[in-house]
């Protein structure tokens, strides 16, 4: 207790003192001076905390802050320029670690001196401005070591050697190399971008483009983007383990302009390893690499577009315009339907699904698909080849995805008219021959159009089925009110609207007697039912079962068409009659009677007729007479006629026009709607606008839109403006 | 670290203190204890297995239960300001600092102190400092107060009228001031709050011209700006904002013609909208202007004002303006200390004013000082006379009155840093509101 008491006064005394000793400061000073020194020289462990920290209290206290900053400042400079010195003796490898040991070293001093200063560093330096501790002694370590000029480049080039080494294979320490990046961090932003960033990015981008130059001359493409991921990810690798992360971007940077920016145009373009073979092979992985790759440049992605569309394009049109596949549409249809599908996987496995990537798809298709006018007719025939037979035994979804299919080849036509008249025909003929093999699947494919064309696309179609399911029911009470028919032949009419089902040139032919009565007899049933209809015999599209017997005795069922059966009922009255005599007697179109008498007479294995002379083709003097020899593996026997399944020349050249008189309606209906609106509008903006009303359905063509405007005019719908005859205006 | 060595013996200025190093560990590193038992430091025993400390023991006996209960309690024998000193000593102050009020709530608020203040005439308005300091404007001179409301060295600008005064920082005050005529005095400085020296003046230039110009109000941005309305003597009539951290300008918001911008009496930087609030009201000009800036398309985006609207008998003028961004809405008050509310989604509102009753109507005292508003955490403050009143909830409802009938009307207050500071008109004196500590239990 004495004891304690005895220093409190001796304090106290020492107190009194301070103020009136000039020498207080210097003799306090001294003290923490001492101390700094020993801390520098690891030599701590004899020092007093509490002594030190409140003799750097009362120096502040008493106003001597001053004094001690100035004095920690100088001290501080002092060790620093002797450690500076250490550092540059180090020679060689140890250099690094050198410097590394003495900046940690300096740290620690820094905590401790900033520990017994702490109450100068949280009163005085704030209100006086001045640096803090910590900070001020990274100052003086940057100015001392970092800046000194025979550190400053030897550190740099040291660092940069020894990242050159790593990227050249050698392995060094980077744990080491963490430290001192660290250390140029901890120094402030500004001194790990001057004194490292900057000159590594340049070194890099030397490094890159040497190093790329010699890939490029040597390897293909497929190889040179694996070396340029590689390099990317060992650039990233080496972020993550040693540089500042803020350095990822630029570094990164570096890599793509060197290795794939600069060398783009002719990495796409390498001969058989560019883009065009991958795509050609398939080469989902190159493909992958070079996406990825591509995407971290500017531009790097269109120009794989650019390049995949043009492709696409040109072995599009290779495609539609080769003579060889037009003759047979079915496969060209699946050509077309298969490299769809090539492309969807390249975009989904090798270029993400990349949005823009499938729309240039889609436009290439759009392109090309039109470069042949017959590619709405081909589809529909495709359509028509699977609904007949395709589809047998197909489960349901196989069924929807070729529908699905379809519909996107569909999307592509511009002339969406001209598929549907095509349409119309293929599916008239396979109703009215009963071919249609799946009720659903027609249906399915009828609302698909309905939902991408409107009602008004499919109306007439769903009309024509319409028709079949009435023709039954008229038949089946037909025969219930007529129970006498019972023994004759059995008719079977389907009763289509008109407008509804493909137009024909309305060519009859005569039946046969027995047949005429009962087409009677239908005729006033139906008449009488419904009053104020028309009826009209389509004898081209019927279908006929007959029953021959012939020379030994065997029996046949012969399935034949109207025509067919009109020809072999005269046979059942004259043994031979002469081309002549069969025209007159059934007044049948000359090409249609040739085709079916080709199809009877000529055809192995249906030749139910024989001819003289013998040749491939009826001609005008021919005689013809049944074959008394005719075999038959089978009891029912099909006859088909000959047809070409393809338009003949003439055939196309009238669906065309049927096609452009279609049209006309069309266009002047939305040239009205349109300035009904409008009121008012100039040549060019009405083309416009036209043509984009028309576009789900066809590309109208500007000559024909102006005729239309032109008879419109004529029919006071519209008038031209006086002054500017560019301009027309509605007349309501 | 084994139990046995937990424990520490101290000795301070001859009295045993024994404690663990955990409940010094609650000192944080950036203490004296911190730093003491850091392992850098081989701490020497004295011959008393204890460590010796120089220094007052009544007060480190204060701090040691400090950091073992986190609460202070201070006989009444110690004085504060030597309490504040041995703190400052441990590098406890901050400690001592949170310890000593609890987190602001309007509706428990507790008169603490009573300081009054030096020059006399009418006070022009105090600002809350964020770590419980604050300063109050005196005509042409301001007052500045730490947190512990010892007075630093006043701060003034050329002696020129103080129009309006914040802190940027505990460290950094902005004070506007009128300008004189032809001198280039007045304008906008930026002061030390500590020592109270002038550390940088904000200028103002109009077509590459630096100009003399008069500080209005006040407002700063966390995006590191200042705003304040400007008048010059041409046409830097409008809002100028600076960047806090170059003091440069960098911005002007020339006013449109018909509308007051540059005589401003408030302004309120709203971070959710990136708008500024911008209220000229009556007195200061004949009719009130309420509009929002946004500064990138510069454009103001919200306008609302009274021009043309019929003064009904109650002549219900708008005497402050405050934005509330949740509830997008403007609430202005007026000299009967009615609340009134304008819709901000829409253009052409009209202020709907709130049913509260009138209780204040006919007992207006001789010297009436205008009703202010302040919002902290969803609580809505109004000054009236001689009493603030706290509104909550959705509806605003009065929830509580704070009153102390002494200094007579109130004529600014202020919140922050867990404090309010009331000044009053007369007396020359300010109140400090606080929140006590949580209950014991």
């Amino acid at each position: 207790m004495s004891n304690q008491k005895k220093r409190n006064i001796q304090i106290e005394a020492f107190k009194h003192k301070v103020l009136g000793d000039p020498k207080y400061a210097d003799k306090t000073w001294k003290i923490l001076e001492h101390a700094i020194h020993e801390i520098y020289n690891h030599n701590a462990s004899g020092l007093s905390f509490e002594e030190l920290y409140r003799n750097a209290y009362n120096m502040v206290l008493h106003k001597f802050g001053e004094k001690l900053y100035t004095g920690l400042v100088t001290t501080m400079t002092s060790h620093l320029k002797e450690i500076s010195k250490s550092i540059e003796a180090a020679q060689g490898g140890p250099f690094l670690e050198e410097l590394n040991r003495k900046w940690n070293d300096q740290n620690k001093a820094l905590q401790m001196i900033r520990d017994i200063l702490m109450y100068m560093d949280r009163t005085y330096i704030p209100s006086s401005r001045k640096t803090p501790v910590h900070e001020l002694g990274l100052n003086l370590w940057r100015d001392n070591i970092i800046h000194s000029n025979k550190i400053q480049t030897r550190l740099l080039n040291t660092l940069l050697e020894l990242v050159h080494r790593e990227r050249t294979g050698e392995v060094i320490d980077r744990g080491l190399m963490r430290n001192i990046i660290k250390m140029l961090m901890d120094l402030g932003a500004s001194i790990y971008e001057e004194g490292f960033e900057i000159p590594f990015l340049e070194v890099s981008a030397d490094f890159y483009r040497v190093e790329s130059q010699e890939f490029i001359e040597c390897c293909d493409c497929g190889n040179y983007l694996k070396k340029a991921e590689r390099r990317l990810n060992e650039e990233m690798d080496r972020l993550g383990h040693y540089l500042d992360a803020r350095s990822e971007k630029k570094i990164t940077n570096v890599v793509e302009k060197e290795m794939i920016e600069n060398h783009m145009l002719r990495l796409i373009h390498m001969e058989n390893s560019g883009l065009a073979s991958m795509l050609l092979d398939d080469k989902y992985e190159d493909l992958r690499r070079m996406y990825t790759l591509f995407r971290r440049v500017p531009d790097g992605l269109q120009k794989i577009r650019e390049v995949m569309t043009s492709h696409i394009r040109d072995t599009g049109k290779q495609l539609v315009t080769d003579p060889e596949r037009l003759k047979d549409p079915v496969e060209f249809v699946q050509r077309l339907l298969d490299k769809k599908d090539k492309y969807d996987n390249i975009i989904n496995l090798a270029f993400n699904n990349d949005k823009t990537f499938q729309n240039a798809l889609n436009s290439s298709f759009e392109c090309f698909i039109n470069l042949n006018p017959r590619s709405p007719e081909f589809i529909s025939l495709f359509v028509d080849d699977k609904l007949r037979k395709g589809l047998k035994g197909a489960i349901e979804e196989d069924v929807e995805i070729i529908l699905d299919k379809v519909m996107m080849l569909f999307r592509y036509l511009q002339e969406k008219d001209v598929f549907e008249k095509y349409y119309k025909q293929h599916l008239a003929k396979r109703l009215l021959s009963g071919k249609t093999v799946s009720d659903d699947a027609e249906r399915s494919l009828i609302v698909k159009l309905k939902t991408e064309c409107g009602y008004q696309f499919t109306s007439k179609l769903e009309g024509m089925f319409t028709d079949m399911k009435t023709s039954q029911d008229t038949m089946q009470v037909f025969y219930a009110s007529n129970p006498e028919l019972g023994d004759g032949p059995a008719l079977t009419v389907q009763v289509l609207t008109t407008g509804s089902w493909p137009t024909q040139p309305n060519v009859t032919c005569n039946l046969p007697a027995e047949m005429s009565t009962v087409c009677e007899k239908f005729r006033a049933y139906y008449l009488g039912t419904h009053t104020g209809r028309r009826l009209s015999w389509q004898t081209n599209m019927g279908t006929a079962d007959i029953k021959a017997v012939f020379g030994k005795g065997q029996k046949h069922e012969l399935n034949v068409s109207t025509y067919q059966m009109c020809v072999l009922m005269l046979f059942n009255n004259a043994s031979r009659l002469t081309y002549k005599e069969i025209e007159q007697a059934t007044e049948i179109p000359a090409s249609d009677l040739k085709r079916c008498l080709q199809s009877m007479a000529c055809v192995k294995g249906k030749n139910v007729l024989r001819k003289d002379p013998m040749s491939k083709d009826i001609g005008e003097d021919d005689t013809l007479f049944v074959n008394d020899k005719f075999t038959s593996k089978f009891y029912k026997v099909k006859i088909g006629t000959v047809v070409a399944q393809k338009e003949s020349e003439p055939e196309k050249q009238e669906t065309r026009q049927r096609v452009e008189e279609d049209r006309k309606p069309q266009i002047e209906a939305a040239i009205v709607r349109i300035m009904k609106s409008r009121k008012q509008l100039d040549h060019n903006n009405i083309i416009t606008e036209v043509t984009k009303q028309l576009q789900s359905r066809f590309l109208a063509n500007p000559t024909e839109i102006k005729k239309r405007i032109e008879s419109l005019i004529e029919r006071d719908f519209l008038e031209r403006d006086n002054i500017d005859r560019k301009l027309y205006r509605y007349l309501a | 670290m084994g139990i046995q060595k937990d424990r520490v013996k101290f000795n301070v200025g001859g009295r045993i203190f024994e404690t663990t190093a955990t409940t010094l560990a609650n000192a944080g590193r950036n203490s004296m204890f911190g730093a003491m038992f850091d392992e850098d430091w081989n701490l020497v025993l004295d011959n008393f297995n204890e460590y010796f400390i120089d220094r007052n023991p009544d007060c480190f006996a204060v701090l040691l239960d400090l950091l073992r209960t986190g609460e202070l309690y201070v006989p009444a024998k110690i004085p504060e300001k030597l309490l504040y000193r041995e703190a400052l000593f441990y590098g406890l102050l901050d400690h001592v600092r949170s310890a000593k009020w609890g987190q602001f709530d309007g509706n428990r608020l507790r008169l603490s102190r009573s300081v009054t203040g030096q020059a006399p005439g009418d006070g022009t308005a105090i600002r809350a400092g964020p770590d419980g300091g604050c300063c109050v404007a005196h005509g042409s001179i301001v007052h500045v107060y730490d947190w512990m409301l010892d007075e630093h060295p006043p701060i003034n600008l050329d002696y020129q009228r103080v129009n309006d005064v914040g802190w940027i920082d505990s460290e950094n005050i902005v004070l506007g001031a009128c300008e004189r005529l032809g001198r280039g005095d007045g304008g906008m400085g930026l002061f030390s709050s500590s020592t109270g020296e002038l550390r940088y003046k904000f200028q103002v230039s109009h077509e590459n011209q630096i100009k003399s110009y008069t500080a209005g109000a006040l407002s700063f941005s966390s995006d590191y700006k200042i705003f304040s309305s400007c008048k010059g003597r041409s046409n830097e009539y409008g809002i100028g904002v600076w960047d806090q951290v170059t003091g440069k300008q960098i911005d002007f918001f020339y006013e449109p013609l018909g509308w007051s911008l540059g005589d401003a009496d408030k302004l309120q930087w709203l971070q959710g909208s990136n708008c500024l609030l911008v209220a000229t009201l009556f007195p200061r000009k004949d009719n009130c202007y309420i509009s929002l800036l946004d500064f990138r398309e510069k454009q103001m985006v919200w306008t609302w004002s009274d021009i043309g609207a019929p003064l009904t008998v109650d002549e219900k003028r708008v005497r402050d303006a405050i934005a509330m961004e949740e509830s997008n809405s403007i609430c202005v008050v007026n000299e009967y200390e009615d609340l009134g509310f304008i819709d901000l989604r829409s253009t052409a509102s009209s202020i709907r004013w709130s049913s509260r009753s009138r209780l204040m109507k006919g007992k207006m005292p001789d010297e009436p000082c205008y009703p202010k508003l302040a919002l902290h955490e969803g609580q809505l403050f109004s000054s009236m006379n001689d009493s603030i009143s706290v509104f909550c909830g959705p509806d605003w409802v009065l929830t509580s009155r704070l009153r102390r009938s002494y200094g007579g009307s109130i004529c600014d207050f202020s919140i922050g840093g867990d404090r309010l500071f009331a000044l009053h008109s007369e007396e020359n004196v300010f109140d400090i509101w606080e929140t006590p500590s949580a209950p014991l239990l």
